[in-house]
């Protein structure tokens, strides 16, 4: 989906499961998002920084560094604090959804969830 | 008539109506003498022309000795009769009651040296006992701490403990079990010598009472299940039999635990694992069985396609759904005692003022469902965490409430903390004390967790969100932990018809009212009533019945001067209606005494209808009781009695309701005695004699 000014919005996917990435990947290719993954917590930030994303796609349960931890310092780091954050959860309690909201995610999406539901909360945030 | 009833009539009269008699008789004999002697007079004169005058004389002289012998008898009753009367009930309180105030020996002034020998006796007595009291005392008080020692740790233990006699009659109960089977039997707290089976069913405890009687083992015991008598809770309980003593039924000993919650949650876990299973298998089984016959490579043909997102569908939707009521009911399934926010406040406190480092707390008045030690243990160990990483000497503790939640928030002034240090201390172990449990194992315990936030005060702090049990009342009164009980009940004989029970033997509700004027049947209504029992002739302290009542109606400035109760303390209580059921329960099986008790029972007779239950308890009245011993001269007031028997009313506490009842009370507990000593020792005997003093005051029996 282009941006007012023509350009694509960019997301990018933090996401170590590979069947889930791959899934998201067919959505947001036929949603016409430019996107990018990566698998590995350790290395989210960086890739953050280098991409400079409109939208991150964040799970919570990732190797070496967690979504919550990645969140937090996205939001504490001037640079990164204006990109919007959707995280993804397996459990999706209510305390898991007043943590990520407490630091700073703009959304929650629980697994397994709807394409449907995950493609209109992309777009609400990307046109908020 | 028999031989033996004149002399018992003559007896059963009072000593003033004795002297009466005599004085009467003495005075009817000298008239009739007086006149006989003028009638032979008169014969041996033989003239008739003088009779007037001897009829004349006849009259004036028996006039002047009937006047003469009542002049002396008036005499002797106030000075004699009744100084007499009045030295003896001032023995018998001395004898009986332990009253130890000095005699007036004005009152028999006349009597020469009996009222100074009275006080002399009534002194020596006095002494004499005060030094047995002593000596009693001295042996007494090692063994007396060392019960208070042990009811102190029996009010502490956290299970319901009750001792019961034989014939199911509570003997002992602590605290825990008032809140277990109390709160059940809706406003009736349990009371000494009441029936067990007016809080828990009947069924379990009898067959396992009856089980451990037939056994042989006498150290065996029993587990049940049983249950309140409305139902509402399911309390799992222990009984064990007390050993055996004389030929009745042996008492027992039943510990119980409330487990209600257990079993729903347990139930609920187990009704959610099945659906589980049964939600999952089908989708699960469709979706192997569809994949299985399509071929590896192949496009899908568009019927299978569609039957393979309907059953992901399915499967995906079920998860999620049940996921979501999997940790809504997680929190439940540990019990928890309820911990007060203050508690937690004052706990974490202690903590960090111990390494020098301060809290400010706000209070809330809240109740949270979780483990007190575990919680304080993990916010002490997070405030240590950012004390040191981020140099902060002070915190602040507030709690916000959200929805089924408390949000408790740690605060502080300076830089953020990062989740990644949270989770360092997570990972680490709490306290040296309990080695293995760490931040996260308590987390996980409490089905919650935990997090960083800037607030929007910009202060940084931690969130922990805890599960509320209930919001927090005031305080429950400190007796209502303590331990009541009497062993001397286990041995206790008792007798169905009151008019043969021992008075010793008989329990006594002893109440008073307060009201809005003291017209009944004009309009008047209560306004608060309160109520003590008595025991095996011991007053409970604890067994406490106290209640402000709404009188739907105003209350003349006139009477709140006199007992203090507004308008405003009773626009949330309770009707009379509700008071008097709630009275009736707790009067139940009782003999129900009042100072004065024509005019307290005149409010709860009038209200029967509305009530639903009759007063037709015995009642005895200690106005009456006070004539019977002290005679009917006396002045019978609530403060002449208690005065004359040497009882302190509490200033503030004088025309409250609980005032009056537990001066009514005690002095019923020192009549008692007294009534015994005069050979009244049942209560037949009790209102034989009240009938006697009936018109003084309308018997109500």
């Amino acid at each position: 989906m282009p941006k007012g000014d023509g350009r694509k919005h960019s997301i990018l996917v933090i996401e170590d499961e590979d069947n889930i990435a791959l899934a998201l990947d067919y959505l947001l290719t036929r949603e016409n998002y430019a996107h990018d993954r990566v698998a590995n917590g350790g290395e989210a930030l960086a890739r953050i920084r280098a991409m400079r994303p409109d939208l991150v796609l964040l799970d919570v349960m990732l190797p070496e560094m967690s979504g919550y931890e990645i969140c937090q310092a996205m939001r504490l780091d001037p640079d990164l604090a204006a990109i919007k954050i959707l995280m993804m959860t397996a459990r999706g309690s209510a305390i898991e959804r007043k943590k990520g909201l407490a630091l700073g995610a703009d959304g929650f999406i629980s697994k397994p969830f709807e394409l449907t539901e995950l493609r209109s909360e992309v777009r609400r945030l990307l046109e908020r | 008539m028999t031989p033996n009833a004149k002399p018992y009539a003559l007896e059963s009269l009072g000593l003033r109506m004795r002297v009466f008699l005599f004085f009467a008789a003495l005075a009817i004999g000298a008239v009739g003498l007086l006149c006989l002697g003028l009638m032979l007079g008169y014969h041996r004169l033989g003239s008739p022309a003088s009779l007037n005058a001897f009829v004349q004389g006849g009259v004036i002289g028996s006039f002047g000795v009937l006047g003469l012998t009542a002049a002396i008898w008036y005499l002797f009753d106030v000075n004699v009769s009744k100084p007499i009367d009045l030295l003896a009930g001032a023995l018998r309180a001395r004898a009986h009651a332990d009253v130890s105030a000095a005699m007036d020996p004005s009152v028999a002034r006349y009597l020469g040296d009996l009222a100074p020998a009275a006080h002399a006796a009534a002194l020596t007595l006095s002494e004499t006992r005060n030094a047995l009291a002593e000596a009693v005392a001295r042996e007494t008080t090692r063994l007396s701490s060392e019960k208070n020692r042990l009811a102190a740790l029996l009010s502490d233990v956290p299970v319901g403990v009750l001792l019961c006699s034989g014939d199911h009659q509570l003997v002992f109960y602590n605290g825990m079990a008032v809140d277990l089977i109390g709160a059940a039997s809706k406003g009736a707290a349990p009371g000494l010598d009441r029936k067990l089976f007016d809080y828990l069913r009947e069924g379990p405890i009898r067959h396992a009472h009856h089980r451990l009687t037939e056994a042989e083992d006498q150290d065996a015991a029993s587990d049940l299940l049983c249950a309140t008598r409305d139902g509402a809770e399911i309390l799992a309980a222990r009984m064990r039999l007390l050993p055996k003593d004389g030929a009745a039924a042996p008492g027992y000993v039943l510990t119980l635990r409330d487990v209600t919650a257990d079993l729903a949650a347990h139930a609920k876990r187990e009704a959610l694992l099945t659906e589980v299973l049964d939600r999952v298998r089908r989708p699960a089984a469709n979706l192997r069985a569809l994949l299985a016959v399509l071929p590896e490579g192949t496009a899908t043909p568009p019927a299978m396609d569609a039957a393979l997102r309907q059953e992901a569908d399915g499967l995906s939707k079920a998860i999620t759904e049940l996921a979501k009521r999997r940790d809504e009911g997680q929190a439940d399934l540990v019990p928890r005692s309820p911990l007060r926010v203050a508690d937690l406040t004052d706990g974490l406190r202690a903590r960090l003022e111990a390494r020098g480092l301060a809290l400010q707390a706000d209070d809330a008045p809240l109740l949270l469902r979780c483990d007190g030690f575990e919680v304080i243990s993990l916010l002490a160990h997070m405030a240590l965490g950012v004390a040191e990483g981020l140099a902060v000497r002070q915190f602040g503790l507030t709690v916000e409430e959200d929805s089924t939640d408390a949000l408790l928030r740690l605060s502080w002034q300076g830089n953020a903390l990062r989740i990644a240090d949270l989770e360092t201390w997570l990972a680490a172990g709490l306290d040296e004390d309990v080695p293995g449990v760490t931040g996260r194992h308590v987390l996980t315990n409490h089905a919650t967790d935990i997090w960083p936030e800037t607030q929007a005060d910009g202060r940084q702090a931690i969130c922990l969100p805890i599960r509320i049990a209930r919001r927090s009342g005031p305080r429950p009164k400190p007796i209502a932990r303590a331990v009541v009980y009497d062993f001397d009940l286990l041995g206790k004989a008792r007798n169905d018809k009151v008019a043969d029970s021992a008075l010793a033997d008989l329990t006594y509700v002893v109440f008073d009212t307060e009201t809005t004027g003291l017209l009944p049947g004009q309009g008047d209504e209560v306004v608060q009533i309160a109520a003590v029992r008595i025991v095996n002739g011991k007053r409970v302290e604890a067994e406490v019945f106290d209640m402000l009542v709404n009188p739907g109606r105003s209350i003349p400035a006139s009477s709140t001067a006199v007992h203090g109760i507004t308008e405003a303390m009773v626009a949330e209580a309770p009707d009379f209606a509700t008071a008097g059921r709630a009275f009736h329960k707790f009067a139940e099986g009782a003999v129900l005494i009042a100072h004065n008790a024509p005019f307290d029972m005149e409010f709860l007779r009038r209200h029967e209808a509305a009530i639903g239950a009759r007063f037709d308890n015995p009642i005895l009245d200690t106005v009456l009781l006070s004539a019977v011993v002290f005679g009917q001269h006396e002045d019978h007031s609530l403060d002449a009695l208690t005065h004359r028997l040497s009882i302190t009313i509490p200033e503030e506490a004088r025309h409250t309701a609980i005032g009056d009842s537990v001066a009514t009370a005690d002095a019923f507990l020192k009549l008692l005695p007294m009534l015994q000593g005069r050979g009244l020792t049942h209560f037949g005997a009790i209102l034989t004699e009240l009938r006697r003093h009936g018109r003084l005051l309308k018997d109500l029996n």
